[in-house]
């Protein structure tokens, strides 16, 4: 008869810091539900990840406190980290503050977002560059765009709408 | 800008991947195809997102009316865009095409000439209808050879797919609810299984130029198919019955009864049932926001001539 396989992560209980970690590791794959292949994180959206014991909670901040997505992410952070089994209960908690801004993008996510969504941020001085061409010749069109977190500008040298994170 | 000696050149140069650009000098008989196309989809979206509109004050709780707030800002900011790719296409400018829409002189989608009757005939169109769209769109997606539109399109299919996850939201809602609530979605199912698979349309042309120019990705027949595959045994799995008494599953394949394509033919006449309502609705809706637009083509002209001053 063999003896019954125990690995060292059944052996010592999981430190708090080990849960954060693990969590923040998680985190890392809830995409946002409208920008698949861009995670929560790249979007500035997770401000603080707490645990005690197996009890996780996770503070995130809206980009819009109207945002419709807003329910589905909350659902998509408590099913993605309380598959690891270091985790027994996830609560996600919306924070009033801080208020996001654009700033809290990653570049990496900037990038993603110009080169596969054709969405851009507007630089310190107002103007806009054309994630397409490249060219600054962009105008802006209208206020708000299919979402509220965006608006439209048209780009007068490739011909292309641009969206703008506002 | 690029150009083509001729016809074969052209499709040479789609075939090997090749993209359309806004300046390039592309065939007449392509630009004016996918213009068309361009203009059935953002009419189709405009009409849409004015349905989920009517629906925002009878959505049952306040969760549920945000759902539908943004749909229907989704809705309006895609045909936004697609008219801005469409009129710089040089075919008709955005007022014409508007005006077209508005004068019943244009066609859109199949499902946004029937009435949404319940609230379950809304939870059947964001589950149903919005996924014949959207598996419809992807296949647009796919390949798509007019670079301005599969930018476009790229937004549009990643925020059809959140739609999509309210609409299976909603239906799990329903069919946990009471019988009532189960025999309502399975009344607007009997309404909504029909219009939903002849949105693909009746099967393609051999000769579809939208397929040779790679606008299409695959023909309508086999979205269709895919499409009655995969939700015949989601809908069946909910204890839901299927409005076609001829289907049959034949060697694990399901196999849909003869459709009848006459209601598809009337909608694209502009003659279904609740076109003439609809586009009376859109028109009115254009109409009444005419000072919005003229207060801002003042507030424009006046910044301008400020500027100048």
């Amino acid at each position: 008869m063999t003896a019954p396989q125990v690995s060292a992560s059944t052996t010592l209980p999981a430190t708090d810091d080990d849960v954060i970690a693990a969590a923040d590791r998680l985190l890392l794959t809830v995409d946002d539900p409208e920008y698949p292949g861009l995670s929560i994180v790249d979007l500035g959206l997770v401000e603080e990840v707490d645990a005690i014991g197996s009890s996780v909670v996770v503070s995130l901040i809206p980009t819009f406190a109207g945002c419709p997505a807003l329910h589905m992410i909350a659902a998509d952070v408590t099913t993605a980290l309380e598959a690891d089994p270091r985790i027994d209960s996830c609560e996600v908690r919306w924070l009033a503050t801080p208020l996001w801004s654009s700033e809290r993008i990653t570049n990496r996510a900037k990038d993603r977002l110009a080169s596969s969504y054709t969405v851009v941020l507007r630089s310190k001085d107002g103007s806009l560059r054309c994630p397409i061409c490249g060219n600054t010749d962009v105008r802006d069109q209208s206020m708000v765009g299919p979402t509220r977190c965006r608006s439209i500008a048209w780009c007068d040298d490739c011909r292309n709408p641009v969206e703008v994170m506002r | 800008m690029r150009s083509w000696q001729d016809l074969e050149e052209f499709e040479a140069f789609l075939d090997d991947g090749g993209m359309v650009e806004p300046g390039d000098a592309m065939p007449d008989e392509y630009r004016s195809e996918v213009f068309r196309f361009i203009e059935f989809h953002a009419n189709s979206e405009l009409m849409g997102g004015l349905t989920e509109r009517d629906w925002i004050p009878k959505a049952p709780g306040l969760r549920l009316k945000q759902i539908f707030l943004a749909k229907t800002q989704d809705e309006i900011g895609h045909a936004h865009l697609l008219y801005m790719v469409a009129a710089d296409m040089g075919v008709k400018s955005r007022t014409e095409m508007l005006e077209d829409l508005f004068e019943g002189r244009s066609r859109f989608h199949n499902v946004f000439h029937y009435q949404a009757v319940t609230w379950a005939d809304q939870i059947a169109i964001a589950y149903l209808v919005d996924a014949a769209a959207l598996a419809s769109q992807r296949s647009v997606f796919a390949e798509c050879t007019y670079g301005p539109y599969k930018r476009v399109l790229k937004r549009i299919v990643a925020e059809e797919g959140f739609h999509m996850r309210h609409g299976e939201e909603m239906l799990l809602r329903l069919t946990e609810g009471t019988d009532i609530q189960r025999s309502m979605f399975q009344e607007a199912l009997n309404r909504w299984w029909w219009p939903a698979v002849q949105l693909f349309g009746p099967d393609s042309d051999p000769n579809d130029p939208l397929l040779r120019w790679k606008i299409k990705s695959k023909r309508n027949e086999e979205l269709r198919h895919t499409y009655v595959q995969t939700y015949v045994p989601l809908l069946q799995g909910y204890g839901f019955e299927i409005p076609d008494a001829d289907l049959r599953l034949v060697d694990g394949v399901w196999q849909s009864g003869d459709i009848d394509w006459e209601p598809l033919k009337a909608t694209m006449r502009n003659g279904g049932p609740d076109s003439r309502r609809r586009i009376e609705t859109a028109a009115n809706n254009w109409t009444d926001t005419a000072w919005v637009r003229a207060s801002l083509d003042t507030a424009v002209a006046k910044r301008s001539a400020d500027a100048a001053a």
